[in-house]
Parts: C-alpha cells; sequence; structure tokens
C-alpha cells in the first residue's frame, strides 16, 4: 500500500516536472534568434517600415553567401526586450535603435562594435550620410551607428484657415509668435495645441529655446556631465521665455489632459479650435490619415522662429535625426554585416523609403525627391536637415533611458507650475548621464 | 468549508457515512486514496512554487544588487533600500496608493452591496439590467482605461458638453481630479465584479430568515440592515480583501489614463516600480518597491482577517438549517 502511494506520488511530480520542463523550454526559443547557425540576424522595431527592411535583407541575400535574417519585436516593447536579449547567446548581430543615449548604455557594456574600421574600408559608410544625422550615433568620439530609415525634425505646424481668418502670418521671429498669441486668443481659438499628456511634446519646446537662445554647447555640455550648464545665465533666460509662452496662455489651460498619442492634439489643429503644433515631421502623415481634406488644404508648415539675441544658428533643428543600425562587438560575420551596412545608401533604399513616405539622409536623396508621395513637403524638410549646422537628437533620447521619466516629469512640471526656475534647473543637474 | 474541515477529525456521522461508500464504492481504492495528502497539492504546490515563490525570492535578493538588465547583476548592500526610502516620490507613492486603495474599498462596497442585492431579486427587468450593468466586467482594464482617455478629452470628450460641471476639463492636469478620474474609473469597471459576488451571496440567504422577519413585523430596511447586511458579512471580507490587493497593485489604469502625472501626482508604487525598472532599467530599485508592496498587501489582508474574525471561519448561517 504504501509503496502505491509513494508511486502515485512520484508519477505526480514527474509530470509536473516535465511541464515545468516545457515550459522553460518554450521560452528560450523566442524572437531574436541565435547568432550560431550562420546567419546574420538583424533586429527591427516591428511597425509599417519593415517592408522596406525585408526589402532590402531580400536584396542582400540575392548575394551574398552569408544570409541575413530580419526579427522584429513591435512597437512599444522593443527597448525593453532589447535590453533583455542583448547581453545573452540569443543577441542579434545587428540592431535598430535611436542613436545618442539609447545607445550608451550598450556602448558602456563594451557590447557594441565600434565602425570605425567599417569605414576606413569603405569611406562611403559616413561621407553618403548627412553629416548631423551621422554623428548622433557617435559616441564617445566613435561612430556606433549607420542611419537606416528616414529623419524626422520637428516642425511648427499651423491651420492656414485659422491664421488667414485672425489675420496672423506664421512667425518668423519670437516676437511674432507671441504677438500670434495675443491675436489668436482674442479670436477665442487655442494658440498653441499641445499634448501635454504625453509629456514628450511638452520637451519639444525646451529643446528649441534652449537651442535657440544658447545655442546647441550648452545641452553638449551637460549631457558631458557638466551640470552647471543647466544653472547658466542662457540657460534661465530660455525658461523665462517658456515661462512667458506659459503664462501668456498659449496653450490654453488644459493642455495636460490633452494628448498626442491618441488624435487629440492633432484634431485640436484639424478642426480649428487651436491654431499652432509644435511636432516631429510624421505629423504630416498623422493629419493625412486623421484629417485627409485638412492635410491637403489646410496644413501650413514652418521651422521654428528665431530669437533675438539667441547664440544658436537660426538654422539649426531638433527632433528625431533618424534611426540606426549598430553592430554587436560578438558578431561572427564582420565582413557580411559592413556589406550589409552599405545598402543602407544604396538607390534602392532610398527609393523604398521614399515610397513609404520616410526620408531617408543620404546624400543621392535629392534624385529621387520628386518620387515622393508629398515632393514638397519632402523637399523643405531635406533642405532644412542638410543645411542646418547642428541637429540636436531630442533630449530624451540623448540622454540614457534611465533619465527619460525624470526629465518628462520636470518639464510637465515647470508647465503647469509645481516647479520653478531653480527646482527645474535642480531635476536637470540631477539626471542620470551615464 | 467549516462542516468539511471538521469533518475529518470528529467522528464521522451517520448522514455522511453513506455519502462515502456511494463515492468509492471499492474498498481498497478508498483506504488508498484516502482524504486529500500533500501528494494531492503537489502539482499546485510545484506551480506556485516556480511561478510565485521563485520570482519573489529572486525579487528580494535583487533587491540588493544593481542591474540594468545588462551583464551581471552587482552587489550593493542596503543601497537600493536606502535610496527608495530617501526618495520623496516613494514616500509619496505609498499615500497615493493607500488613498486610492481605500477610496476604492469606500465607494465601490456601498456601491456593489446595493446593486448586488438589487440584482438579486428574481424579476426579469432585473436580470435584463445587471447583464448589462456586468458588461465592465467583460472589457480589459486596458480597453477600459484607453475608452474613458478618450471620453475625458477636455475638447473633444464629454467634459467639453459640460462646462458647467468641469469647467476647462483640465481634469488630467490637477493631482484631485486626477485621482478622481482614476477612482471613478477603476469604480465603474469593478463594481460590477463585487455586485456579482454580493449577488451570489444574497441569494444563498435562506428565505426562511425572511420570512421570520416579516411575521415579527420587520419592514424592507429592518430586513437588509437586520439579515441581509449580516449574512453578507463574508462576501463583504472577501469583496474587500480583494479590492483591496487590487487596489495595492493598480497599474494598467495609471499606466493608461494619467502616466503617474501630472509631474508624479499620480505615481502610485505599482507603477513607480514600473518606472524604475523598465523605464529606467533600475531593476535593483524596482524589486525593493516590488518586495514592499508584497510585504504591505500581506499585512494589510493579514490585519482584515484578524479584525473581521474571518480567520476563525465563523458560520453565519448559525442556526439557520
Amino acid at each position: 500500500m504504501k509503496t502505491r502511494t509513494r508511486l502515485h506520488g512520484l508519477l505526480a511530480c514527474g509530470a509536473t516536472l516535465a511541464m515545468a520542463v516545457s515550459l522553460t523550454a518554450c521560452g528560450g526559443n523566442g524572437s531574436g534568434g541565435s547568432s550560431n547557425d550562420g546567419k546574420i540576424h538583424v533586429l527591427v522595431y516591428g511597425d509599417a517600415s519593415n517592408k522596406v527592411e525585408k526589402q532590402i535583407v531580400e536584396t542582400f541575400n540575392k548575394t551574398s553567401d552569408v544570409k541575413a535574417v530580419l526579427d522584429t519585436i513591435p512597437g512599444a516593447d522593443y527597448q525593453q526586450k532589447l535590453q533583455t536579449i542583448i547581453s545573452t547567446p540569443q543577441a542579434p548581430d545587428v540592431f535598430f535603435n535611436w542613436g545618442g543615449g539609447s545607445i550608451q548604455p550598450f556602448v558602456k557594456a563594451d557590447l557594441l562594435m565600434p565602425l570605425d574600421d567599417f569605414i576606413a574600408k569603405d569611406p562611403n559608410l559616413k561621407d553618403k550620410f548627412l553629416p548631423s544625422v551621422f554623428n548622433s550615433a557617435v559616441v564617445n568620439g566613435k561612430s556606433y551607428g549607420i542611419p537606416m530609415r528616414g529623419t524626422q525634425p520637428v516642425l511648427l505646424f499651423h491651420n492656414k484657415n485659422v491664421l488667414d481668418k485672425a489675420g496672423v502670418q506664421p512667425p518668423k521671429t519670437w516676437d511674432d509668435l507671441l504677438a500670434a498669441v495675443k491675436t489668436l486668443k482674442k479670436k477665442n481659438v487655442t494658440p498653441i495645441a499641445l499634448g501635454g499628456g504625453d509629456q514628450w511634446p511638452t520637451l519639444m519646446w525646451f529643446e528649441y529655446l534652449y537651442d535657440r537662445i544658447a545655442g546647441p554647447e550648452l545641452f553638449q555640455k551637460a549631457l558631458e556631465g557638466d551640470k552647471d550648464a543647466w544653472a547658466s545665465a542662457d540657460s534661465k533666460k530660455a525658461l523665462g521665455q517658456i515661462k512667458e509662452l506659459v503664462d501668456a496662455g498659449a496653450f490654453g489651460t488644459n493642455y495636460d489632459s490633452v494628448k498626442y498619442t491618441n488624435g487629440a492634439s492633432p484634431a485640436l489643429v484639424a478642426s480649428g479650435k487651436a491654431a499652432f503644433e509644435l511636432m516631429g515631421s510624421w505629423y504630416y502623415s498623422q493629419q493625412q490619415t486623421d484629417a485627409k481634406e485638412f492635410a491637403a488644404k489646410g496644413l501650413g508648415y514652418t521651422t521654428f522662429p528665431t530669437v533675438p539675441g539667441g547664440k544658436g544658428d537660426p538654422a539649426n533643428v531638433v527632433g528625431n535625426t533618424n534611426n540606426f543600425y549598430s553592430v554587436l562587438k560578438k558578431t561572427k560575420h564582420p565582413e557580411a554585416v559592413a556589406q550589409f551596412l552599405k545598402l543602407m545608401y544604396s538607390d534602392e533604399f532610398v527609393k523604398a523609403q521614399m515610397s513609404i513616405g520616410n526620408l531617408p539622409t543620404t546624400t543621392n536623396v535629392p534624385k529621387f525627391l520628386t518620387t515622393s508621395a508629398s515632393p514638397e513637403y519632402s523637399r523643405f524638410q531635406y533642405d532644412l536637415v542638410a543645411a542646418a549646422p547642428s541637429f540636436q537628437l531630442s533630449w530624451d533620447q540623448a540622454y540614457p533611458p534611465a533619465a527619460s521619466t525624470p526629465m518628462h516629469q520636470a518639464v510637465q512640471q515647470f508647465f503647469n507650475g509645481q516647479l520653478d526656475a531653480d527646482g527645474f534647473i535642480k531635476a536637470m543637474q540631477a539626471l542620470p548621464t551615464e | 468549508m467549516t462542516l468539511m474541515t471538521t469533518q475529518t477529525t470528529s467522528a464521522p456521522t451517520a448522514a455522511e457515512t453513506p455519502k462515502k461508500v456511494r463515492r468509492r464504492p471499492e474498498g481498497s481504492s478508498a483506504v488508498l486514496v484516502g482524504r486529500p495528502g500533500f501528494v494531492w497539492a503537489l502539482p499546485a504546490t510545484l506551480f506556485f512554487a516556480l511561478f510565485a515563490i521563485a520570482p519573489l525570492i529572486m525579487v528580494a535578493v535583487l533587491s540588493f544588487m544593481s542591474w540594468n538588465g545588462l551583464g551581471s547583476p552587482q552587489w550593493v548592500g542596503t543601497d537600493n533600500w536606502n535610496r527608495i526610502l530617501d526618495d520623496p516620490v516613494m514616500i509619496n507613492s505609498i499615500w497615493l496608493t493607500l488613498l486610492l486603495t481605500a477610496l476604492g474599498v469606500a465607494i465601490q462596497t456601498p456601491l456593489s452591496i446595493v446593486l448586488g442585492v438589487w440584482a438579486a431579486g428574481h424579476q426579469r427587468n432585473r436580470a435584463v439590467l445587471s447583464a448589462i450593468y456586468f458588461i465592465p466586467l467583460l472589457l480589459s482594464s486596458t480597453a477600459v482605461s484607453v475608452l474613458w482617455r478618450a471620453l475625458l478629452d477636455p475638447n473633444f470628450g464629454i467634459p467639453a458638453r459640460a462646462t458647467w460641471l468641469f469647467g476647462d476639463g483640465n481634469l488630467f492636469g490637477k493631482q484631485a481630479t486626477a485621482i478622481g478620474v482614476l477612482a471613478f474609473v477603476s469604480t465603474w469597471q469593478f463594481t460590477p465584479f463585487h455586485t456579482l459576488i454580493y449577488q451570489g451571496a444574497a441569494r444563498a440567504i435562506p428565505d426562511v430568515l425572511y420570512q421570520a422577519a416579516e411575521i415579527d413585523g420587520a419592514g424592507r430596511y429592518r430586513q437588509f440592515f437586520h439579515i441581509t447586511l449580516p449574512q453578507l458579512r463574508n462576501s463583504m471580507i472577501t469583496s474587500m480583501i480583494l479590492m483591496i490587493v487590487g487596489g495595492l497593485t493598480t497599474f494598467e489604469t495609471v499606466l493608461i489614463l494619467t502616466q503617474g502625472g501630472p509631474g508624479t501626482d499620480t505615481t502610485i508604487s505599482a507603477y513607480y516600480m514600473y518606472q524604475k525598472a523598465f523605464k529606467s532599467f533600475d531593476f535593483g530599485a524596482g524589486s525593493a518597491i516590488a518586495l514592499c508592496l508584497v510585504v504591505a498587501a500581506t499585512i494589510i489582508s493579514l490585519i482584515v482577517v484578524r479584525v473581521s474574525g474571518y480567520d476563525k471561519m465563523r458560520s453565519d448561517m448559525e442556526g439557520v438549517s
């Protein structure tokens, strides 16, 4: 009797163990893939742009002995999952990133391969790209990324009809903007739509004003760990001007309850309830999807106004410079990877990107601008980026990922008055820079 | 439940013996299998150990380490704990968590008791209405939060139509209203579930009690307060513990509705843990917060069980059958 009971117990035990083992076995083989199968694994952010990445991988595989495999991680989870697999055997050979701070922890952990050797063999890997864009994936003086999608500078968009009705011209200077705010308020229009609930749209105002007033050097210094940069006179001046704009009622009163990501702030501009919105260049296609007629007839765009007396070049832009491919040090096929990266400045790549509405940042883009879905808009952006002495990567991506949340909180709190200038400066000084 | 546990120790009564025989006709196997032993619980125990105990221990270990997900974790002693206990956002998040939990219990309990008792009636209109009312229960918290974020948009949602009530509609821009929205949305979402608990419990109350009360001349309100409510006591504790544990671990609602904002005004502990671990990749601090939550939830649940006498398993059916 006793032995039989024990047998039952053993069986139950065994079954449970088997279940547990099969469960863990399942977990081991997710996306990402291992690089021991004689192929190079290319990991990208999963979205509509994957169409082009697939095409490029196919082109590569036609001629290469070492085949490439495209793995994707869908949307919002990308950075988290990448962080989890990058130091494991499942890590890819080549992966998508945002340059700047998004790869800094990996550089620090000595996981990435500097691409300077590749560039020495094929200088085109650097020279074929716009320098202001290429530089945002340079960490500690070494190149770690090759641009692989489209550029997304931040522009000031407006509703033409609303400006016409109010008799306002798109602002060229900061004073123009302040005057426009006054006039528009009198017409009961929210002068500037802001998706403050998402926090990062608020940050864009800081990025531009700091660049216009202090030049890109201030932020660069702060990023390198010089905390005093935030307490400088220029920093305080920029904060003063932001405050002036907020206090003038430029954003209305309920911007923190409005989001960009659920389409609410673009709808404000499209419906004529607000006049301006500062947003990345993807705004155009967003409006084409949400409000087709408005995008075709009523949507205007300009560069950010100049600020009189500012040290920054008025031609500077801020935003997402581009996405990049970076290479892991442990890749077994560096030669094949170098060949793969060369495709990122090929005519085929440029044409394919333009066909889905992305604007690549290679020097051969002007040849194909007429093939773009909206040639005028593409040319405007390309000329802007090509002529920009500095293209400041969005602050939350230039800093390491750990800084992003406290940075977002600080800009929101400065806008709604919970933090004054000194409080904001302290918050920025407390951000981790490495 | 009371019966089950006492049965095994005391001598079987006359009524139970034939039942046992009916269930297991072959005497030998009845003796072999016997009453549920440890082996029966083994699969569940292993499962629990693998997916609850093991992660819990790992989290505890990780809270004494510094790890950003890359490379191997480093021992840092109590560094994470010191940082967290000195962090004003963390301290604030505990108060916010307790406040939201308390609000949830205070609003949802009376609402779901009233609704549950009402829905316990067998009238057809009640059945139809309660079926409609249970719909939020079928939606995921994420869907519910996305829905309410859109409905509460200040320019295109309800607040734009009811400016007399909402003013400029800046519900997510101020702490008090943002907390209000969070409490409201979880109430909207979870009250149906607790209503279901009370509906079932109210239907289980024997009719004889009400019949006796009626004979004694008790009106509807006296019946409610002197029969229904006392009879619902155990369900109330079950529902409250679920609410408290649910409240302490609320996460998606905050993630989608407020993202902890404005500033850190609605950053509750569970959300702060997510921010630390998965946004800032500070897994050490995240684990320390997680452990705080586990300890807090356990203590609060134990207190509720003790204070309410739930642990004594006193039946609320005494003297009824």
